[in-house]
């Protein structure tokens, strides 16, 4: 037969107060759940993108503030500012600028990757110290000088690119 | 060939090259302007101070980027059209030339009048003389005759490799077992480099092409030359 707990869950389960964290409690581990939200009903929340929330912020109401609310339905020139400041906050938790205040994280990011730059910095250089072979001999000034004398004496591209910029009748690069 | 650190093409000496270099430049504008406007658009979106972004209705510009995209590919197609069908247009050419790939080296073959073959190695770095470029340069050099249409028959001996001088506008597979047809006309004399461009092993970086054009004179007197 259903044990009394199981009983018992079972009755908030139709209620509708409890969701699956009903089930898991009936199961022995009430000790592990954490309070859940039930997701079928609406909720608040504070979007930038989606500025009117279903449901107001504060959805019980105490006395004074069921009177404001009443005050709230006539004509809103005779609401005070702290009256329409508290009116506000009733509906909502956090105005639009609290929403979108600025935080540091920024710098932790910028320092962060300028971090992992100079990390990548040191192994760069730790590979050319270790790791690459010696250049070849064709990287000296005097090959390339060679180099570039034969391009130019070969007229290698020379509509718009290499020896388009030499003068070849001053013997010089063109200004 | 290449000067250090350059960005752009190798100057046309070709026809066909020519063509592409002017393709390339509209359709490097196109996508030029198209990317400036997404970030136009992005940068936009990151400084607007509006703040609702829930879906909303948006048929006519629904309408604009689609139609408008649709013309932009017609606009870059129809240049792109042109010039493969130029590149495959029938031509009688002068002389034709056989290139063959091997491991790790090419053989041309130039048959038509005699039996001229020669195999063509790269130069090693230590042996380049003053001032040849590394990793470009062969012990026997392509020639060709400036101004005439050549017809160039390029296969392979054992695995795929594949034929390219950036400059003539001319990149050719070769597939064993299988002749593929390129053809060119060379507009200016010169000498023009080119590497194996399929992976064919070790030292697929180290088989260089190296084409040679001169007036038909001297062509013909490299030729004789040859054969002796």
């Amino acid at each position: 037969m259903l044990s009394l707990p199981a009983l018992c869950v079972g009755t908030l389960a139709r209620r509708g107060v409890l969701g699956a964290a009903s089930i898991r409690a009936a199961h022995g581990h009430s000790g592990h759940v954490a309070t859940q939200e039930d997701m079928s009903v609406p909720h608040y929340y504070d979007r930038r993108s989606i500025p009117l929330p279903d449901v107001p912020y504060h959805k019980e109401l105490g006395a004074e503030q069921k009177a404001l609310k009443e005050k709230e339905k006539g004509s809103w020139k005779q609401l005070s500012n702290e009256e329409k400041v508290a009116l506000y906050r009733l509906q909502f938790n956090q105005t639009f600028a609290e929403m979108n205040r600025p935080s540091n994280e920024w710098k932790t990011v910028l320092g962060g990757i300028f971090l992992f730059f100079g990390f990548t910095g040191l192994i760069v250089w730790w590979q050319r110290v270790y790791v690459f072979p010696p250049k070849p001999h064709t990287l000296t000034d005097e090959w390339k000088a060679q180099q570039v004398k034969r391009m130019l004496d070969m007229r290698m591209n020379p509509i718009q690119g290499f020896s388009a910029k030499w003068d070849y009748d001053k013997n010089e690069w063109k200004k | 060939m290449a000067h250090p650190l350059q960005l752009g093409f190798q100057d046309a000496m070709s026809p066909v090259m020519e063509e592409l270099l002017h393709f390339h430049d509209h359709t490097l504008m196109i996508v030029f302007l198209i990317s400036t406007l997404v970030l136009y658009i992005i940068t936009l979106m990151m400084t607007t101070k509006l703040t609702y972004t829930n879906t909303m209705n948006a048929q006519e510009v629904e309408m604009i980027w689609t139609i408008l995209p649709a013309i932009v590919l017609i606009t870059i197609a129809l240049p792109s059209l042109r010039v493969l069908y130029l590149m495959d247009e029938i031509n009688n050419p002068h002389l034709t030339i056989k290139a063959m790939g091997h491991q790790w080296y090419w053989t041309y073959e130039y048959t038509d009048y005699e039996n001229l073959e020669f195999d063509s190695y790269m130069i090693h770095t230590q042996d380049l003389p003053n001032g040849y470029f590394r990793l470009l340069e062969v012990d026997h050099r392509m020639v060709m005759p400036m101004e005439s249409p050549i017809r160039i028959l390029i296969s392979a001996e054992d695995v795929l490799h594949s034929w390219a001088i950036p400059s003539l506008g001319v990149k050719t597979d070769a597939v064993p077992g299988r002749l593929n047809q390129t053809t060119f006309i060379i507009t200016r004399p010169g000498m023009f480099y080119g590497q194996c461009s399929e992976i064919c092993g070790a030292n697929h970086s180290f088989m260089p092409i190296v084409v040679e054009s001169v007036p038909l004179q001297y062509f013909e007197n490299w030729s004789s030359l040859m054969l002796s």
